[in-house]
């Protein structure tokens, strides 16, 4: 006989329980009765037993008996013909590194799921699961429960935020697919509903937490060399917080800063005039449940100007962007790409053209063929009217719109993706989208032709792209979970990640996907190092007082999935009902004199 | 207003009773009760010499013939009877109400009266209660003074202890004829108690039956299982025990053994006794359980 849900066994422990009731001295009720002369020493005799106040009378032991099944129901008993299925599912989300006292809610989670292993019989078939990156196996193999209480042991929670999707619906699929008698889902969400399989126990309270959300470094524009750092802390706490804010470069305080954040907001500490370093760490010195979320790493952005190869069938039109200082410019034809795309340079536009596939640096596509990744392009628009625009955002600002008037435009649709900038009645004509720490611009306009006094709102529309992509170059960093993209380097090249793992890099190899930490990622090429800053960019990890619940559902049964168990609980349950009415005719309750 | 019981066939039948006395009173009046004086009755009694005087329609002319002497004969006097009902009016007669246990007890009484009234004999009503001055009635006489005894008993209201001897004695003191007492009590109580208080009647020369009355709930106590506090309705003394099956089978055999203790006393002293349980019906208690002890003929 097995159980499919052993931890009710525990309850065992709770059935002594049942003799305080016995043991306590009860105030004993009050009756008048009419005369105590047969009574009078009853009272002393039924104080004087030998084991004082405890009257264990026979209806107590059928009180045991009758609670003994039902913890023996609850702990849902089998006869299986083969070893029972398991699956033990870790959420090792960042937020499973919160603390909770002195444990985190990962290492909580780790002994909850080695105690309900400890209850498992040996024959168990135990696959462990955890849930980010995604929801997948740890070992491709199903394990004894000893090895994968050993193997759970070694498991560390990673700096990354859920996968999107559903989790009651990942684990009824996974529950239908694998015919698991049971599925241990051992997170930190809170669970509403109850799968018939699926058993979510969660781990962890509502904790208050601050976190800085947002650490950008930037230059002032692509033509200044003075940096500034933006930080961005968000209080997720019910109350007023005071932090102090600790900008950090190669290791030493660069700047601080007190703020006091109101409950549920945000607050920006802004530094300026700081020295030079290539990597940077902006740290909230607060002492509170996660500390993941008090640390974001940014590297120093580009000090040379603005690097662009353009990709144009008519190298002359971008002439005028030769003009604005700082941008160096290369204008090679479509076909030339092939040859010049590993090159130095860190935006690309593509003039009139476009790749089949996203390019792997940030993009402008100005009036792109039909054949484009990115946008479906529509009909042809004279002199568009400008109807609509993003606003705020770093594309639009200082804009009369009522000036912007493109000769010539197409409208854009967005083909999965992508926020519409600037609009026409007839469709967007500009098209923005940030994928994998890309930045691409989709215009269905020519911007350049009209650069210069003759027509402002253009011109600084231009310069309003070309800081948006040197800001995406340098300012924000990538999340955790995202990959790597690595630019061509020499053979031998290794990459070392925050824990100090490293990673040997083959030549061909463009991604490193393996960014499951937060911190700085090095790549040593031989002579010189790049160093690239990875964040645990999802708030919802932070927000420890609200965690998203998880909806189970009972899953639909799989037909003959589960032939070979023979549950034994409704017998245990039907005889301690039958107990419980044995016990109610003996012990009838009692109407008052 | 007559009580529930007292139906008309109910009255009808008590009227076809007489109370039996096992010992003859001098009466006031003539009645229907043997006395021990000689007088006219039918009922012959003993034969005497003649004395000059006597009224010669007694001589008994057979002997005269026989042996050449004068006797006359000698007829019993009937007389009417005196009944004094004494009804335990202390504390435990209240419970676990009036209703259930010292309403039942009066109407057990008022049927002996009212057999009393309509064999035009007299009764009294007594009603013991420590606390108070002695309450009793006058004596009632005839069938329409039933009203009387209704009111009478419904004028006190039972309450606190009761030593039986020392209350009977205040009664007994004012007691001038003899006659049958009839006590009706729930008799929870020492036996020393209720056998000074049944000796102190037998003193008197009465003529001594005893009714019994109990609730249904002191033969079977609902109490609930478990601890219990009992407060003695009387004495308001508290007793603390562990309810259970076990014990009501104990307290049970003990009310036998007690009722059994008084029933014996009461054969040993010639004393009618008779148990009344309070959830019985009164009508087969009177007419049915009353004769065959020898209450009534």
């Amino acid at each position: 006989m097995e159980f499919l849900n052993p931890a009710a066994l525990y309850s065992f422990f709770l059935l002594p329980l049942l003799l305080i009731p016995y043991l306590i001295k009860r105030r004993p009720r009050r009756l008048v009765f009419s005369s105590l002369l047969l009574l009078r020493d009853f009272s002393s005799r039924s104080l004087g037993r030998p084991w004082g106040r405890l009257h264990l009378p026979p209806i107590f032991f059928l009180q045991l008996l009758l609670l003994i099944l039902l913890t023996l129901a609850l702990a849902e008993p089998v006869l299986s013909v083969r070893p029972l299925k398991v699956a033990v599912i870790l959420d090792n989300s960042a937020s499973m590194q919160a603390l909770e006292g002195q444990k985190s809610r990962f290492e909580l989670a780790q002994e909850q799921a080695r105690a309900l292993l400890r209850d498992l019989s040996a024959s168990a078939q135990v696959d462990l699961y955890r849930t980010v990156p995604r929801l997948e196996q740890v070992r491709g193999e199903a394990l004894a429960p000893s090895a994968a209480s050993t193997l759970i042991a070694t498991l560390k929670p990673y700096d990354l935020g859920e996968p999107p999707g559903s989790y009651g619906e990942e684990l009824s699929r996974l529950a239908k697919e694998k015919s698991y008698e049971r599925i241990f889902f051992l997170t930190d969400h809170p669970v509403r509903g109850q799968g018939g399989v699926i058993r979510a126990l969660s781990v962890g309270q509502p904790q208050e937490n601050l976190a800085i959300t947002s650490f950008e470094l930037a230059r002032s524009s692509f033509v200044s060399a003075q940096l500034e750092a933006r930080v961005e802390v968000t209080s997720f706490s019910s109350k007023e917080e005071k932090v102090k804010v600790v900008l950090k470069g190669g290791g030493k305080i660069l700047s601080t800063q007190t703020h006091t954040v109101a409950a549920r907001k945000s607050v920006v500490a802004s530094f300026e005039g700081f020295s030079a370093y290539p990597a940077y760490e902006a740290e909230l010195e607060i002492s509170d449940a996660l500390a993941l979320d008090n640390h974001r790493y940014a590297v120093a952005p580009l000090s040379k100007g603005l690097e662009i190869l353009a990709i144009s069938p008519r190298p002359g039109a971008l002439d005028s962007l030769r003009s604005i200082p700082g941008l160096s410019l290369k204008v090679i034809a479509p076909e030339a790409y092939e040859k010049n795309m590993d090159g130095g340079h860190s935006v690309e536009i593509f003039h009139f053209s476009a790749l089949a596939l996203l390019p792997r640096r940030h993009a402008l596509f100005i009036l792109p063929p039909k054949e484009n990744p990115l946008v479906a392009v529509g009909g042809a628009l004279s002199r568009p009217v400008i109807s609509g625009w993003r606003e705020p955002h770093p594309l639009t600002r200082y804009i009369n719109f009522a000036l912007f008037r493109p000769t010539y435009a197409r409208t854009l649709k967005p083909l999965s993706f992508g926020d519409a900038v600037i609009q026409s009645p007839e469709g967007a004509i500009a098209i923005a989208v940030e994928h994998q720490g890309s930045r691409y611009l989709v215009l269905g306009f020519d911007p350049f032709p009209y650069l210069g006094q003759a027509n402002l709102p253009v011109s600084i529309f231009t310069l309003n792209l070309l800081e948006w992509f040197y800001q995406g170059l340098s300012g924000s960093s990538i999340a955790t979970g995202e990959p790597l993209r690595l630019p061509a380097r020499p053979k031998g090249a290794i990459l070392v990640n925050p824990k100090g793992e490293k990673f040997p890099l083959d030549r061909e190899q463009g991604l490193f996907s393996r960014t499951f930490f937060q911190g700085f990622y090095e790549v040593d090429r031989g002579e010189a190092k790049e160093i690239l800053a990875v964040n645990l960019q999802d708030v919802r990890e932070s927000d420890l007082s609200s965690l998203a619940p998880i909806q189970l559902r009972e899953e639909p049964a799989v037909a003959g999935g589960r032939s070979f168990l023979f549950s034994l609980w409704p017998y245990f349950l039907l005889l301690a009902i039958l107990l419980l009415l044995l016990e109610w005719f003996l012990n009838p309750p009692v109407t008052e004199p | 207003m007559l009580p529930a019981p007292f139906t008309p066939d109910f009255l009808n039948r008590l009227e076809a009773l007489r109370l039996r006395t096992r010992k003859e009173f001098l009466g006031s009046r003539p009645g229907s009760y043997s006395s021990p004086r000689r007088g006219t009755s039918l009922e012959f009694a003993d034969y005497r010499r003649y004395s000059p005087g006597d009224d010669i329609r007694y001589i008994d002319w057979g002997i005269f013939a026989r042996s050449d002497r004068l006797y006359v004969k000698l007829f019993r006097e009937e007389v009417d009877l005196f009944v004094y009902l004494f009804i335990d009016a202390s504390g435990s007669m209240a419970f676990p109400s009036l209703k259930e246990k010292f309403s039942p007890a009066c109407h057990v009484a008022l049927a002996l009266a009212y057999v009393v009234l309509a064999n035009h004999d007299h009764v009294k009503l007594h009603l013991l209660q420590e606390a108070s001055a002695p309450s009793a009635s006058p004596f009632y006489r005839g069938r329409h003074r039933i009203m009387d005894c209704i009111d009478f008993v419904s004028s006190l209201s039972p309450q606190g202890p009761l030593e039986m001897a020392p209350a009977l004695g205040e009664h007994l003191r004012r007691l001038r004829r003899p006659g049958k007492a009839i006590f009706l009590s729930d008799f929870l109580m020492p036996s020393s108690s209720y056998q000074q208080g049944l000796n102190l009647l037998r003193a008197f020369n009465l003529d001594i039956s005893v009714i019994q009355v109990l609730g249904r709930q002191e033969v079977n106590p609902p109490f609930p299982r478990g601890g219990l506090a009992l407060v003695d309705s009387e004495s308001q003394a508290e007793a603390r025990l562990e309810w259970s099956g076990e014990l009501l089978k104990e307290y049970q055999e003990r009310l036998e053994r007690h009722n059994l203790q008084l029933k014996s006393f009461c054969h040993q002293a010639g004393i009618h006794y008779s148990l009344f349980v309070t959830d019985n019906e009164l009508s087969p208690f009177v007419l049915e359980t009353l004769p065959a002890i020898g209450l009534f003929k």
